[in-house]
């Protein structure tokens, strides 16, 4: 235990290395909320666009789920990201794998490196939203609790996300660097990040109600938006959302795990771990 | 052989990879489509949630198209030394009889083309999956602003092109920065109007900023809230692609020297 710590805390520094010391501090914290806000910024647009200036409560829903959404797409894709890049940009993999640590240890550490970076984009987006857009955005001291716990469940759960994903990364070479993509794409789509999911079709409906993205991301809305917001689960009390999260947090950890060690093990058998495709 | 003859073989040999190569592997093909196809929808779902009209759906899908251009731009033209650094072409690329200028042309064709047809893809889907229809006013125009537009963008990314030759790591990262910054300030999924004159007037040094407006303007007639008349658009287009070809020239010059002087055609990270 004391060991995985120890790894998960160097990788999380390494991990952190890999992503800001190419530039000064000052324009790393600049590249962080950029997009984001550029992001913010499309969809306010949008709104005024189909809805006119008075956007209403669905300028909150949107802006909630843009300020959340770096933080799913780091905790998951970072830690894809960091087998492909270990094994096709750096070339380490092999020397990491072999060392006596916990590979999924050195993942983790290395995602959270990403969903720590993501955090000012987060804070900034909130910050934008509520002081330049109006949103009326409220964090209540008596909701601290349940917005600690939603965040711990909900990142766990992007990172169980992220181990299924980099588990598929693991066993496939050429397309490697556009799986993470496709998946953020796809539950870009389905999470309800931008909208209600119940504007989705049945078929997409059901897929959202399975996926930990889509109740983090109602946990986080119902602690952070008025109670006339729109919901994605309307018919779910806050304590059933949270209750739903960390049912299927466990699961998708439980499959996250499942799916990692037996791609780990093909893997292995099949001498492709560390096979480089030269991108 | 003529220099002509060289350069013109070498720009349809580098072009081949990308307009064959590219499709010869499905995976492409499908994450070429399926990637901007599904951030196109999830934007399709704000404007539906929103009530809005169908041609604002219509320009969420266009959108859609539009960043396939653009990522192939970024990514495989303006990034593409880059790329070609990391894998040990680059140094190949610099001692070629040729030049790198007919390598960028080709890259830029055969980019062109291939992205086309995934653009066509994800139009046809979108317009599928939702039932939105494009109706064009006037072809002739909609192609000649298309075609110009191309060749501008395309202008564009061999003048990144250059610029990128001198980065390394940095490199990806100011590719991922010029994505959502770049949706927003050329229109992407709204009409650049919204942005003010002074804001879209700058943001029209993007060429993709001026074609979409037009191409909008030729779809949708009055319902479209124009920034510019499509003729001026035109014409503005004509001037950027020329600008774009003279300063891509310039600038390869200048950044070629620059990367041999400083050591870094080499440097990978």
């Amino acid at each position: 235990m004391r060991t995985a710590w120890r790894t998960l805390r160097t990788a999380f520094w390494l991990g952190w290395q890999v992503e800001s010391n190419w530039t000064d501090p000052l324009l790393f914290a600049l590249y962080q909320v950029v997009r984001p806000l550029g992001g913010l910024l499309i969809l306010l647009f949008m709104v005024r666009a189909a809805a006119g200036p008075a956007a209403g409560p669905a300028l909150g829903f949107l802006v909630v789920g843009t300020a959340f959404w770096p933080a799913v797409v780091a905790g998951m894709q970072g830690m894809a990201w960091a087998v492909v890049g270990d094994r096709e940009h750096w070339r380490t993999l092999r020397y990491v794998y072999t060392a006596p640590v916990s590979f999924r240890a050195y993942l983790v550490g290395r995602a959270l490196a990403l969903v720590a970076s993501a955090s000012a984009a987060v804070a900034v987006t909130l910050l934008f939203g509520w002081a330049v857009l109006g949103v009326p955005l409220r964090l209540e001291l008596g909701e601290l609790p349940y917005f600690l716990c939603a965040w711990a469940t909900g990142v766990t759960g992007v990172l169980a996300l992220g181990l299924a994903t980099a588990a598929g990364v693991l066993c496939v070479s050429g397309e490697a660097w556009r799986m993470p993509e496709a998946v953020g794409a796809a539950l870009y789509l389905v999470s309800g990040a931008l909208f209600p999911v119940t504007v989705l079709p049945e078929p997409l409906r059901q897929v959202a109600s399975a996926l930990p993205v889509s109740w983090w991301l109602e946990a986080l809305r119902r602690v952070w938006l008025p109670e006339n917001s729109p919901q994605s689960f309307p018919w779910a009390s806050d304590l059933q959302v949270l209750a739903t999260l960390a049912v299927l947090v466990a699961a998708f950890a439980a499959c996250g795990l499942l799916a990692f060690g037996l791609s780990e093990r093909r893997a292995r058998q099949l001498g492709i771990l560390d096979r480089e495709t030269g991108f | 052989m003529s220099p002509w003859v060289r350069s013109v073989r070498a720009a349809l040999g580098r072009a081949y990879p990308r307009l064959v190569g590219s499709n010869r592997d499905r995976a492409w093909l499908f994450y070429d489509t399926v990637l901007p196809l599904l951030g196109s929808v999830a934007l399709v779902y704000v404007y539906r949630s929103l009530g809005a009209p169908d041609h604002l759906v219509a320009y969420a899908i266009m959108g859609g198209a539009a960043m396939a251009f653009w990522m192939n731009v970024l990514w495989s033209m303006a990034a593409q030394f880059y790329w070609d650094k990391m894998a040990g072409n680059l140094e190949l690329y610099m001692v070629v009889p040729c030049g790198l200028v007919p390598i960028l042309l080709g890259m830029s064709l055969g980019g062109a083309v291939a992205t086309l047809l995934r653009a066509g893809l994800i139009v046809a889907a979108g317009s599928l999956l939702f039932g939105v229809s494009l109706p064009v006013r006037d072809l002739g125009l909609f192609l000649a602003v298309f075609a110009v537009a191309l060749v501008a963008l395309y202008g564009l990314g061999v003048t990144f092109a250059s610029a990128f030759l001198l980065w390394g790591r940095e490199a990806w990262h100011t590719a991922n920065l010029f994505m959502e910054p770049v949706f927003l300030l050329s229109g992407f999924y709204f009409p650049v109007r919204a942005l003010g004159f002074w804001t879209a007037a700058a943001a029209s040094l993007i060429p993709l900023t001026l074609a979409l407006d037009a191409l909008r303007q030729l779809m949708f007639g009055p319902l479209h809230p124009a920034f510019l008349p499509v003729h001026v658009e035109l014409w503005l287009l004509v001037g950027l692609a020329a600008a774009f070809a003279l300063a891509a020239r310039a600038s390869l010059r200048r950044m070629e020297h620059l990367a041999r002087r400083e050591g870094r055609l080499s440097l990978r990270f």
